[in-house]
């Protein structure tokens, strides 16, 4: 643990070792963190905790695999850090802003600017073309339509054929990468994904999951991904492990 | 962009954005066409008494704007009186009776002096009243008569020859002699109005200043106050029939637009869910709804506007007589009506789309 001195000690105080752990490549302030994150939800007159304290924490530029059974939270967990859905308890920092303490219409601008999600059934808008899909994210962005960064990205997921394909004549991967490409239109400071091959074959998955790959070596992105694919972990820097709402372990996947 | 994706939801759902449009067009043309034909009948109307060519109307003192709602008539001997008075150059009676088997028709009955206010009629064909039984009609009563110079037309129990057919535009559709008229109606020696012509336009008002000292108790008009007066304003509640007309033509379209809108928001609560992940925030969610329901009714404004005319020449063709007025300033306020509708028809859709959880609309099926 040499490495946790060179931690800025605040900022790391009541982590636990499994964090600094995941941390120990990168000595930077990590982009997203939560202490103690609490989600309830409210079914009739009970309160089901989906979260209960949730420690967790990315540095910039990693890449990292949550796994665990179903209905034990990942998706919660994505959803709370990804401003989505708003944290009962605890705190969750993006890029240093607490969402926890945000009304509805702060986490969306933060949304907006510093995250990009991508989900198991690609939710792209169907009357809307490739092209139309990943734009409107420019869009609603607010820079416009940057036709440069436009070409990068679709480039880079292999989608220069297709851009004019509604959802319905594409592929189920071609989906997912029309959807990785609107996530990633906007520069996001992280990329969160939920089961994003959750839907594809194998052939598919390997594609998505090389794509998720070189996006994290070759530009950089951060990525934290939900999966059920234990190939998955070859793909991650780290894998973290849930159950009952919590985070059991961290292991360094190298 | 936004522009693209409400274009593209619009034709992906064509029946239900077709219905949108014709509920909106439905809307715009019972507007257009109410107001039209109200005040074209108003306008119609006073363009044919302003078409007499007279310069002031004298009538009993209970008359109304509209012509011969009042049945109290006048001696014709007032006449002698009028013609006794300063820059008078002549004046002409008219019994007017209303024909109402078969709709209603106004029925002038006149003698030689109409010609001296009017100057004349213009003939089309046959020649001007000189019998008793005689009757003049013109252009458009003919069409709709469907009778010719020669031939005989019952009218008030009493057989007419048609002996010629006049230019529209004199005041009324059908003339007859106003003794005959006065015998017929039991009316001897009387008039409903008087026609007067100055010697100069310039003299109106000198005219009615005399006349309203001579005959205090009659309501005297100069011819354009008439006119000017001729607006649905002054026909006791027809206003407020036209703006209940337009109100329920309103209720329509916000009722439909409302369906439309709802259905569609619903339908697409993944799409807001998706959105709403991509960082749309709430006014965009609503804008989206409102903008979508705003080009809904564009089309359905378009669409209304050639429904009103299509049905305007529909029923002028199978009604010559009838007068509906048209006017950019109506077509404005219909589409203006129109639009308020489908947004506000549109805005508790867009509120329940803006107000949509995220996450659950994410995963909804
Ligand atoms: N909207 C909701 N209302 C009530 N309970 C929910 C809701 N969403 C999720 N849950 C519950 O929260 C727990 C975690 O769900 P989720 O985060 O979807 O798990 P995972 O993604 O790991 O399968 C589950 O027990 C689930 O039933
Ligand atoms: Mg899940």
């Amino acid at each position: 643990m040499a490495i946790a001195a060179t931690i800025p000690s605040a900022q790391f105080q009541g982590l636990r070792p499994v964090d600094a752990q995941g941390l120990t490549k990168k000595i930077v302030e990590p982009i997203l963190k939560t202490e103690n994150l609490w989600k309830l939800y409210r079914a009739g007159k009970v309160e089901v905790p989906a979260l209960r304290g949730v420690n967790f924490s990315v540095a910039p530029g990693e890449s990292v695999a949550v796994m665990g059974p179903s209905g034990c939270g990942k998706s919660t967990l994505l959803y709370t850090i990804g401003g989505l859905a708003s944290a009962s308890r605890g705190t969750v920092l993006v890029d240093g802003n607490d969402l926890a303490t945000m009304s509805d219409a702060e986490r969306t601008k933060l949304r907006r600017s510093k995250i990009g999600f991508v989900f198991q059934r690609f939710n792209l808008l169907p009357t809307m073309t490739a092209k139309g899909n990943i734009a409107i994210a420019q869009y609603i962005h607010g820079d416009g339509f940057d036709p440069h960064r436009f070409d990068v990205v679709t480039k880079l997921l292999g989608l220069e054929g297709r851009l004019n394909h509604k959802p319905s004549e594409m592929s189920g991967g071609e989906q997912q990468r029309v959807a990785i490409a609107r996530a990633i239109i906007n520069e996001p400071k992280i990329l969160l994904a939920d089961e994003p091959t959750g839907n594809l074959d194998t052939k598919n998955s390997d594609i998505v999951l090389e794509m998720l790959r070189q996006l994290n070596k070759e530009l950089g992105q951060t990525i934290v991904m939900i999966t059920h694919n234990p190939e998955a972990v070859t793909y991650f820097d780290r894998v973290v492990h849930m159950r009952d709402g919590v985070i059991v372990d961290g292991i360094p996947a190298d | 962009m936004m522009g693209e994706m409400i274009l593209r939801n619009l034709v992906h759902r064509p029946i239900r954005t077709f219905i949108g449009i014709i509920a909106i067009a439905v809307e715009v043309a019972l507007v257009v066409l109410i107001v039209g034909l109200t005040s074209g009948i108003l306008s119609e109307t006073a363009k044919r008494v302003e078409g007499v060519g007279a310069d002031i109307m004298l009538q009993p003192s209970s008359a109304g704007v509209i012509i011969g709602m009042s049945n109290s008539p006048m001696p014709v001997k007032i006449k002698n009186r009028l013609e006794q008075l300063q820059y008078i150059q002549s004046v002409a009676p008219v019994l007017l009776q209303f024909n109402s088997s078969g709709g209603v028709e106004l029925v002038y009955g006149i003698d030689k002096s109409f010609d001296e206010v009017s100057g004349g009629f213009v003939f089309l064909q046959g020649r001007n009243l000189q019998e008793p039984d005689d009757m003049l009609l013109d252009d458009l009563a003919v069409q709709s008569k469907h009778v010719q110079v020669g031939q005989k037309l019952r009218l008030f129990n009493h057989d007419w020859n048609v002996v010629g057919i006049v230019e529209h535009g004199k005041g009324s559709r059908i003339f007859v002699p106003l003794s005959t008229l006065q015998e017929l109606s039991g009316a001897t020696d009387k008039a409903s109005l008087f026609f007067i012509k100055c010697t100069r336009p310039e003299h109106t008002d000198d005219v009615i200043a005399q006349m309203k000292t001579v005959f205090p108790n009659y309501t005297i008009r100069a011819i354009r106050e008439y006119v000017s007066l001729m607006t649905s304003t002054s026909v006791p509640g027809l206003n407020a029939f036209v703006d209940a007309m337009i109100g329920l033509a309103v209720c329509i379209g916000l009722l439909v637009i409302f369906l439309t809108m709802y259905t569609t928001v619903i339908e697409r609560t993944r799409d807001i869910g998706v959105l709403k992940s991509l960082g749309a925030n709430s006014p965009f969610i609503v804008r989206a709804v409102l903008y979508e329901s705003a080009m809904l009714c564009a089309g359905g404004i378009l669409a209304g506007i050639g429904l009103s005319y299509a049905l305007r020449a529909g029923f002028l063709r199978a009604y010559p007589t009838l007068s509906i007025l048209i006017t950019p300033e109506w077509i404005l306020r219909a589409a203006a009506i129109a639009l308020f509708g489908a947004v506000l028809g549109a805005s508790y859709p867009a509120w329940v789309a803006s107000r949509k959880d995220a996450v659950e609309a994410l995963t909804f099926d």
